[in-house]
This record gives C-alpha cells, sequence and structure tokens, in this order.
C-alpha cells in the first residue's frame, strides 16, 4: 500500500505541466450503487469544459469529488503537481495527507447550484471573510477586492444587503465574486443556473461568458446547451457513470457521434 | 412579609442563574455526545435525555439529595441541599438545552459547511464562525421557552426545604393565613419571566436581519 509519504514525494517529482486538473481511472460507488465508472478527464490551463447529461449520470458526484467534498473509491486526482490521490497496488485511492489537501484546496473554487451563501452575512463580507480568514489577508485589503469583484459582477450596490434580500441570480453572482476572490486556477460550477428562472438564468450566463472571454479556467455542468456550445471549448457527455463522448464542444453538440448522445440532445433540439 | 419574600426571591434567582451558567454549557457537550458518530457514547447521551425528561424533575432533586444516604450510606453536610438543587437543575436543564442545541445543529445545510470546506474554512472556523451564529438564531425562540419554564420551576427546590421564593410565600401563607404571600410570589415570578422575555426580544430583533 502506498504511504503518504510516497504520495509526498509524488508530488515533489512531477513536474508542472499545461493541466490544471487531471483525474484518471476515477471510480466512486455509494454503497453497491456505482456512480462513476472509470472516468478520466483534464482541464487545460484558459479551457473551458462543460459537462453534459442526464441528472444521476454522475455529474454532480465527479464534480464532488473533484472538489474533494467526496472522496474517490479508486484513481488519480491531481491538481497541478499536487496529487490528492492515487491507487495503491489493489488499486485503492489513498489520499494525500491535511497539509496537502489544503494546498490542493487553493487550486479551486466551486459554485453550487443553490449558492450556498452564508446567509448571516452581507454580500461584500461573504466575499471578504474568506479571505480574511483563511488567506489572511489584511482586513482593508480583503474588503477591497470583495468591493471590486461584487462591482464586475454587476453588484456594486448590493454589497451591504444579506443574500436573504438578493435575487437568485444576484446571489449566485455573489457566490461567483465569492470564489473568484480566492484566486483558484480552475473554478467549477454545479448546475449554476438550475435554481432560476430564465431571466436569471440569463444574467449569471453573461458573468460566465465574460470570464471565458478572460480565459479563466472553467468546468462547468450544465443543462444549457446552447450555452455549452458557444462557451466551452471542450465538453463531455456523462451517462450511467461513464463518459460516452467527449471532444469539442461544439463538434459534440453539433455533430454527436453516439446514439446516446443523439437521443440526450435530441431532446434539447425539441424543446 | 415583603423582606421574606425578597430573600426567598434571592435563593430563587441564584438558582436561576447557577443553573444556565451549569446548563448551557454542559447541554453543548450532551448535544456533541448525542450527535456522536460513536454508537455507545450516542446511546448514553439518549438514555440521559431520555431518563431526565422522563421523570418529575422533583423526584430527580430527591433523588440527589437522599441518594447517597440511601444508596451509599453517606452522611451529607447540612449544606448538601444547596448542591443537591444546583446538581439537580443543571443537570436536568442540560438534557433540555442539548436537544435544542441539537435540532439547532441539523437545522443548518450541509451546503453550508460544504461552501465553507470548499473555501479552505477550518473546522473550528466553520462552527465558530458559520454554524453557531445560525445555531443561536434558530434555537432562540425554543431556548426563551426553556429559560421562561425554569423561572418557575425553581419553586421545586421547596421540596429541598431550600428557603427559596415559593418556599416562603408557602410558609407566610401559613403563618398569616392569607393567600397575599402566594399572589405577591406569583406576581414577581411574573415580572422575573416579563424581564427574560424583554431580553430575548432585543436579541431577536438584533438577529432578524437575514433569514436563512
Amino acid at each position: 500500500m502506498r504511504s503518504e509519504n510516497e504520495i509526498a514525494n509524488a508530488n515533489a517529482s512531477t513536474s508542472a505541466c499545461d493541466s490544471v486538473v487531471t483525474l484518471s481511472s476515477a471510480k466512486k460507488a455509494f454503497g453497491k450503487n456505482e456512480v462513476l465508472k472509470d472516468i478520466s478527464l483534464s482541464v487545460n490551463k484558459g479551457d473551458v469544459l462543460a459537462i453534459i447529461g442526464p441528472s444521476g449520470g454522475g455529474k454532480s458526484t465527479l464534480l464532488r469529488c473533484l472538489t474533494l467534498l467526496e472522496t474517490l473509491d479508486s484513481g488519480r486526482l491531481a491538481y497541478g503537481d499536487v496529487v490528492v490521490c492515487d491507487n495503491d497496488g489493489q488499486d485503492k485511492a489513498v489520499y494525500a495527507g491535511k497539509q496537502t489537501l489544503r494546498a490542493a484546496k487553493t487550486h479551486f473554487g466551486l459554485v453550487f447550484q443553490n449558492f450556498n451563501l452564508f446567509p448571516h452575512y452581507s454580500a461584500l463580507k461573504n466575499v471578504a471573510d474568506p479571505l480574511i480568514c483563511v488567506q489572511k489577508m489584511p482586513k482593508a485589503d480583503a474588503y477591497d477586492r470583495a468591493r471590486e469583484l461584487l462591482a464586475k459582477m454587476g453588484l456594486a450596490d448590493k454589497a451591504d444587503m444579506v443574500p436573504c434580500a438578493l435575487s437568485g441570480g444576484q446571489q449566485q453572482r455573489v457566490a461567483i465574486a465569492r470564489a473568484l476572490a480566492m484566486n483558484p486556477e480552475v473554478l467549477f460550477f454545479d448546475e449554476p443556473t438550475s435554481a432560476l428562472d430564465p431571466e436569471l438564468t440569463r444574467e449569471v450566463l453573461r458573468v460566465i461568458r465574460e470570464l471565458a472571454a478572460e480565459h479563466m479556467t472553467m468546468a462547468i455542468v450544465t443543462h444549457e446547451m446552447s450555452f455549452a456550445r458557444d462557451v466551452a471549448d471542450q465538453l463531455i457527455f456523462m451517462d450511467d457513470g461513464r463518459v460516452v463522448e467527449q471532444g469539442r464542444a461544439q463538434d459534440v453538440i453539433g455533430d454527436p457521434q453516439h446514439e446516446r448522445t443523439r437521443v440526450f440532445l435530441a431532446n434539447y433540439q425539441q424543446g | 412579609m415583603i423582606g421574606l419574600l425578597g430573600d426567598g426571591l434571592l435563593l430563587t434567582t441564584q438558582i436561576f442563574f447557577v443553573t444556565l451558567i451549569g446548563s448551557l454549557p454542559l447541554g453543548v457537550v450532551v448535544a456533541l455526545c448525542r450527535m456522536s458518530r460513536f454508537k455507545v457514547v450516542a446511546g448514553i447521551a439518549r438514555f440521559y435525555i431520555s431518563i431526565l425528561r422522563g421523570t418529575p424533575l422533583m423526584l430527580q432533586l430527591m433523588a440527589i439529595m437522599f441518594g447517597p444516604y440511601y444508596l451509599f450510606g453517606l452522611q451529607m453536610g447540612s449544606d448538601w441541599k444547596y448542591w443537591a438543587c444546583d446538581i439537580g437543575f443543571i443537570l436536568n436543564y442540560a438534557a433540555y438545552f442539548g436537544e435544542i442545541y441539537r435540532s439547532g445543529i441539523q437545522s443548518v445545510p450541509r451546503g453550508q459547511y460544504e461552501a465553507a470546506n470548499v473555501l479552505g474554512y477550518s473546522r473550528a472556523q466553520t462552527f465558530m464562525k458559520i454554524v453557531l451564529p445560525q445555531v443561536i438564531k434558530h434555537i432562540l425562540p425554543a431556548m426563551g421557552n426553556e429559560i421562561i419554564t425554569l423561572v418557575k420551576d425553581t419553586s421545586l427546590a421547596f421540596v429541598l426545604g431550600i428557603g427559596e421564593m415559593f418556599s416562603q410565600a408557602k410558609a407566610l401563607s401559613a403563618r398569616e393565613v392569607s393567600m397575599v404571600p402566594y399572589a405577591l410570589a406569583a406576581l414577581v415570578y411574573w415580572v422575573f419571566c416579563l424581564i427574560i422575555e424583554f431580553v430575548l426580544g432585543k436579541v431577536e430583533k438584533k438577529l432578524d436581519y437575514y433569514h436563512a
């Protein structure tokens, strides 16, 4: 069995590469229910990856494993040259020590489907507090940065409001600002607009488009096909815990090769 | 008459505050044990809560008062009744507070923990900065109920022969063959509760700037 030390050594020896996050042969089961069956993916710096597929296909679990909210049963996960977990001799994922996991967490941010803002903090404090608490940034600097990001999200005038006084779209934009504030190398989105009506969806997607234009590295689980086609460079279609099809977003959506993908996408074209 | 009732009120107030100071933190321990991953610990906490909530506080006070003698033949000193009173109240209220805390902690959605986790908050930071403030807001009404009940429950200490306000009223009433001492005591209990309601109302209002 591989020890934490060996993983630490692997961390030291792996050289930096273009890929911000690399996942190989990931497997995850809840009891007897295999949710991820041998998933591999990587996201290159500056790329936008869209992950689409039917509900229950494992997309959210994949994202939760990538963001360390769930642990893989088997597989290897690395952020740049920080190896989060790797297989031992029996194909069982062994996770690195606390220190390494903490380091890995600085590499990514996550935007949730239902925002998960801290309800007792103002929009401004939601963005600033992690900077103060986690990154130990001086208060004044943290609040400056938070103000700047909220302004970028078009929320300069909402800074002092608490989440419950904001619309869903505004809350989600605060959540994006909060994740961006930490300066992640890659930003994950878990169905960021699924809790929003079409109008609010549009304002959130606009923000994500702007981030893509600035070459923010992102991986987005979404049901917005036209958005995925326009914004994503790469696209993965997942079903039943497997990657059914992947490639350039425009190619997969415009000309799906796999029957399952075609059936899935047809539902959207009809709608 | 006022003097004696005043002495009683002093003891009542003392029982009230000693109980809060002891049971508010002990309740946290009870809640954490009750939610423990270790089945044995959770089981013991569950049993503790069940007994303390399932039997009359008056009997619990008597058990602590006389238990040492009848069970172990121990002769306790003359001020044991005050200790027995405080211990009984603290143990009993910790059981109730523990359950209130538990409901509060469980009311905080998992997404709050997950957001804090992904942002890199430590476990202690997550609890102190994110979870606890939300728990306090959530449990305030239930806590208020329990604290007001405590004011009146202090009268149960009369079974131990402690001269708190109710005991004094009882003695005065017998001596003067009058219901006035009882009426006065009732008035004082009510005013005591009014003050608590006022304070709790202030705190609730202060936390009213958001809802989850």
